[in-house]
């Protein structure tokens, strides 16, 4: 049975290791943010950060992660203020929110990636993301928005650090 | 003739009453209760339950949501319609979901989420209600500053007294002076006088919805998100067949090797619902859903388990050969003689395949029974109808009266609705679950098992005949067959029911199921016209037909649209001018609610009749607000002439094969009309069929726009549902079961897939309609019209496949 590190919390997971990942997360430890949407890896509303990068929890196992940093939506920013939750608080992305949580860690991970990503890399990067609400167009501005946030407050450190 | 029998008890006034309780004085507004309930509630706390909002003296007020959140963002929207009359700030809004159960019934009416009629039906009490408060505060304001009334106003939470200036916050008022102060029915709620659109300061505005920020941060409590002390997991054993399958024995052997595995439990299905059902609980989920997969059941199929989707189809075409069988649904003119004196005419036969409403949150419900009351965990569409069911089975189930059988549903966010969590078999299962194995149940439904027990959109048919005569559409004849989803709810004569039904338009006055034909009563002018209705009751049971999204409006509207386009280009007339001069305000294009009304019958009647949340006086004295239907086709005209000039119709320059489609909807019914005009531009491969949709345009005219930026999302939303519908989405039946079982063979849109959408909004200051689902009927005849117009391939059925686009290339060439 796994020892598990979330959110910077260290776990015991009382599962069978071959248990998937997003159980563990949403139902023994009730970390609910991370949704079951399809269980195959199919919606991506159980995604969540494996060392930084985004993975769907239904379809990884807990006993293959032991050892790793898992972050979920919960451990993203204690203040709901990541860029990424700013942008789409702004955009006003959501509507029934479910997918909502993958959303963000999934455009979060893709950000961290190619923080200055063009339009259809948006497309690219999110469109393995499923929202039936169809809320689409907005996460793609939202993205890019995020992206002008992130690029903000970089360049208020970097001109600080030039001042130093 | 719409029936609808009103609670016998009526309420009269509006009640303003602070009153002192052991947390303190507080102000709420509301109608009394009914019945018994009133009494009873004085009698314990000297005061009148509320419905609407309830102020506090910190000066905050908690608006009571009795719809449900499924990304419309109700609660915001309802909220600014109160806070506009009340002179409430803004940021001392709260909300709260009011417990369903017998008593909160009594106090918040109907609880039930659907049609795009929260907004329609609750626009004109809401701000009432506001302003019924507002009058209250503003006299007892107006005692405590020693001002007279008439120099008082409010504004954010306060009342100023214009003379002196001086001013006073509502929660102090309520703390200071006791308010009891009634409004009587008729006259006072009449001299209620309401703001005008255009001096409105927080309806029209974009206010960010209040439920959004917990959605960011994974805070959001969903159905799914439950948790009770010692509940058990429930996994589905995936039924043999969608509907009326028996299980005869059950083989838990396999099961109980499983670790964790608690019971295997065949559920109750003798009230015809469940049917089939077997749930495995155990310690956890994934070892439940492991059990269900190790249980061995044997069942006797069934009625439907031969059936597939092909056999429908015929049994459609077979009806409808025999007229007697159908029922005038419209009938205006004579289309028969209309038809023998035309110059030409058109016949096409259409049909539209299953789709299913495939919400992000996979079915769920919790159940636990304690303290000899039920309560249920859930995210529905409707606690009221939920409870209500429950009620029913546990009755049948249980042996008990249904007085005494004590259910409190809590109502969670849904993780999607769109008319697909207006069914409550988890609910019941869960129920049922609970009760064998003695523990709360939290039953979910795997993404597999709830493909398989879902309630589609049923599968249709259509014939058309057009009658064309000088260059005009003289005729037109529609025949309809499909399933019928009034029956599953005992909706219907031949159910002892006519709640929901409309009659014939002839003297035979046959039922007609409206939510499975309208939309086919489209807002053309056109002289001679005839709709059939056709029930297939087989269709019904054996796919569970359901409502989605704008229910029969999303295929009625395909196929009217289609095939008037079609009607135009054999008059050689363009489409948009074709349409225009049709939607002239004439004739049955004239703003009023037509298929089988009583003349006289109030034009709000049916919104506020039965899809009101409290049951009004219906004596006729109420102040009926105005009906959406005002202004009738004009409106709609208006829509299609705004969508075609944002398009650039006729005059922006195209790629080969590339070409625009038109289309209007008047969705969800003829008598609750959404204006809306769509224009798809679309790029078709001729290689391989495949078509792209470079744009979407859509202009809609909602009536009063309570919040621009929401309403923006939710046509942009339901455009891209219609697309998807159109492009991606197909249900099918196959030996009586459901095929399709999982993102790879359901497929929805993806953002790869998605256009830009251009939305126009036209605020036009009528009384508000929804905006949750119109737009989705537009897209999908847009697209199949531009299709025609890129390439010159009409494709009679929904979904369009690039299959079907590429064979009526070959056919061409």
């Amino acid at each position: 049975m796994p020892n598990l590190t979330i959110n910077g919390q260290s776990y015991f997971a009382d599962a069978p290791p071959d248990t998937p990942l997003l159980w563990v997360i949403r139902e023994d430890l009730r970390l609910t943010g991370t949704k079951y949407g399809c269980g195959v890896g199919l919606c991506g509303s159980c995604t969540v950060h494996i060392d930084g990068k985004a993975v769907r929890s239904c379809s990884i196992t807990v006993g293959a992660v032991e050892g790793s940093m898992i972050t979920t939506i919960e451990g993203l920013n204690p203040a709901n203020a990541h860029p990424v939750q700013q942008a789409w608080i702004e955009q006003q992305v959501p509507q029934c929110g479910y997918c909502q949580s993958g959303q963000i860690m999934q455009a979060v991970a893709l950000l961290s990636k190619n923080p200055n990503p063009t339009e259809q890399q948006v497309v690219d990067g999110m469109t393995g993301n499923l929202c039936r609400c169809a809320t689409y167009s907005r996460i793609v501005v939202a993205v890019k928005r995020a992206a002008e946030i992130m690029h903000q407050a970089a360049g208020i450190v970097n001109e600080g650090a030039s001042h130093a | 003739m719409l029936r609808f029998t009103p609670s016998a008890v009526t309420r009269r006034e509006f009640l303003v009453r602070s009153a002192a309780t052991a947390a303190g004085t507080f102000m709420s507004i509301g109608l009394p209760a009914l019945g018994n309930m009133s009494a009873k509630a004085d009698a314990m706390s000297g005061f009148t339950p509320s419905i609407w909002f309830t102020l506090t003296p910190d000066g905050k007020v908690t608006m009571h949501i009795v719809k449900a959140e499924m990304g419309q963002h109700v609660g915001t929207g309802l909220a600014q319609i109160i806070a506009e009359e009340l002179e409430v700030k803004w940021d001392d809004v709260r909300l709260d979901s009011p417990l369903e159960s017998v008593e909160n019934f009594a106090i918040y009416g109907l609880a039930y989420t659907v049609n795009s009629g929260s907004v329609t039906t609750e626009f004109d009490r809401l701000s009432r209600a506001g302003a019924a408060g507002r009058i209250a505060l503003i006299e007892a304001g107006a005692k405590i500053l020693g001002a007279k009334e008439a120099d008082c106003s409010a504004a954010n939470s306060r009342v100023i007294d214009g003379v002196s200036g001086r001013s006073i916050g509502y929660g102090d008022i309520i703390q200071q002076v006791k308010i009891d102060r009634k409004f009587a029915y008729p006259d006072d709620f009449k001299s209620i006088k309401l703001k005008a659109p255009g001096s409105y300061t927080i309806i029209g505005k974009s206010i960010p919805a209040l439920d959004i920020p917990s959605k960011t941060d994974g805070q959001a409590k969903y159905g799914i998100d439950v948790f009770l002390p010692d509940m058990v997991y429930g996994a589905l054993v995936i039924p043999r067949t969608r509907y009326g399958s028996k299980v005869l024995k059950v083989d838990d052997s396999e099961a109980r090797k499983i670790p964790g595995f608690v019971k295997a439990v065949k559920v109750d299905d003798s009230m015809g619902k469940c049917t089939g059902w077997v749930v495995a609980l155990a310690a956890k989920f994934p070892a439940a859903i492991k059990a269900a997969q190790a249980l061995k059941v044997e069942v006797d199929p069934g009625p439907y388990a031969g059936l597939s989707l092909d056999d429908l189809f015929s049994e459609f075409s077979q009806t409808t050969k025999n007229p007697a069988a159908g029922a005038n649904w419209v009938l205006e003119g004579d289309v028969d003689k209309a038809l023998a004196g035309a110059e030409k005419t058109l016949e096409m036969e259409y049909t539209t395949d299953m789709v299913c409403h495939a919400t992000m949150e996979p079915l769920n419900a919790t159940v636990q029974f304690v303290d000899g009351a039920w309560h249920v965990y859930s995210g529905t569409q409707s606690t009221s109808f939920a409870r209500m069911t429950l009620t029913a089975y546990l009755s049948k189930v249980l042996g008990q009266k249904p007085e005494d059988i004590k259910i409190y549903v809590h109502e969670y966010l849904l993780g999607g609705g769109f008319g697909g969590k207006q069914d409550y078999d988890e609910i019941l299962a869960a129920a049922y679950c609970a009760k064998e194995v003695g523990r709360p149940v939290k039953l979910i439904q795997t993404r597999e098992s709830t493909f398989a027990t879902s309630f589609p959109r049923t599968p249709s048919y259509h014939k058309l005949k057009a009658g064309l005569k000088n260059g005009e559409l003289v005729a037109m004849d529609h025949d309809i067959c499909c399933g019928w989803m009034g029956p599953r709810f005992s909706v219907g004569k031949k159910y002892g029911s006519d709640w929901l039904q409309l009659d014939s338009w002839d003297a035979k006055k046959e039922d007609i199921d409206q939510w499975s034909i309208g939309g086919s009563d489209h807002w053309y002018d056109v002289e001679n016209h005839r709709v059939r209705a056709f029930d297939s009751d087989r269709t019904t049971w054996a796919v569970q037909a359901s409502a989605l999204r704008t229910v029969s409006n999303s295929y009625n509207m395909f196929v009217v649209e289609s095939f008037m386009d079609e009607v135009a280009h054999a008059l050689n007339r363009d489409p948009l001018e074709f349409r225009l001069a049709l939607l002239n305000g004439k004739g049955s294009s004239r703003g009023i609610p037509n298929a089988g009304y009583d003349p006289g019958t109030p034009s709000d009647y049916y919104m506020d009749r039965l899809w009101i949340s409290l049951p009004w006086p219906n004596d006729n004295t109420w102040p009926h607000y105005e009906s959406t239907t005002v202004g009738g086709a004009l409106r709609l005209a208006n829509c299609l002439r705004v969508a075609a000039g944002k398009a650039g119709w006729g005059a922006k320059k195209l790629p080969p094969n590339t070409g625009m489609g038109i289309a209007v909807s008047s969705a969800e019914e003829r008598q609750s009309p959404t204006w809306v005009a769509g224009i798809a531009e679309v790029t078709v491969d001729p290689k391989t069929g495949r078509y792209r949709i470079n744009r979407l345009t859509i202009a809609m005219d909602p009536g009063t726009v309570i919040n621009p930026l929401n309403a923006k999302a939710q046509i942009q939303g339901s455009a891209l549902w219609g697309a998807s519908q159109v492009m991606a989405e197909r249900l099918t039946l196959k030996d009586g079961a459901l095929e399709q079982s999982n993102f790879h063979d359901y497929t929805p849109i993806r953002l790869a897939d998605v256009p830009p959408i251009d939305v126009e909004l036209i605020d036009s200051g009528h009384h508000p309609s929804g905006v949750g689902e119109p737009a989705s009927t537009v897209v999908a005849p847009a697209i199949a019209n531009a299709i025609y117009n890129a390439v010159g391939v009409r494709v009679r059925h929904m979904p369009i496949t690039a299959e079907a686009v590429l064979a009526g290339l070959k056919n061409k060439a």
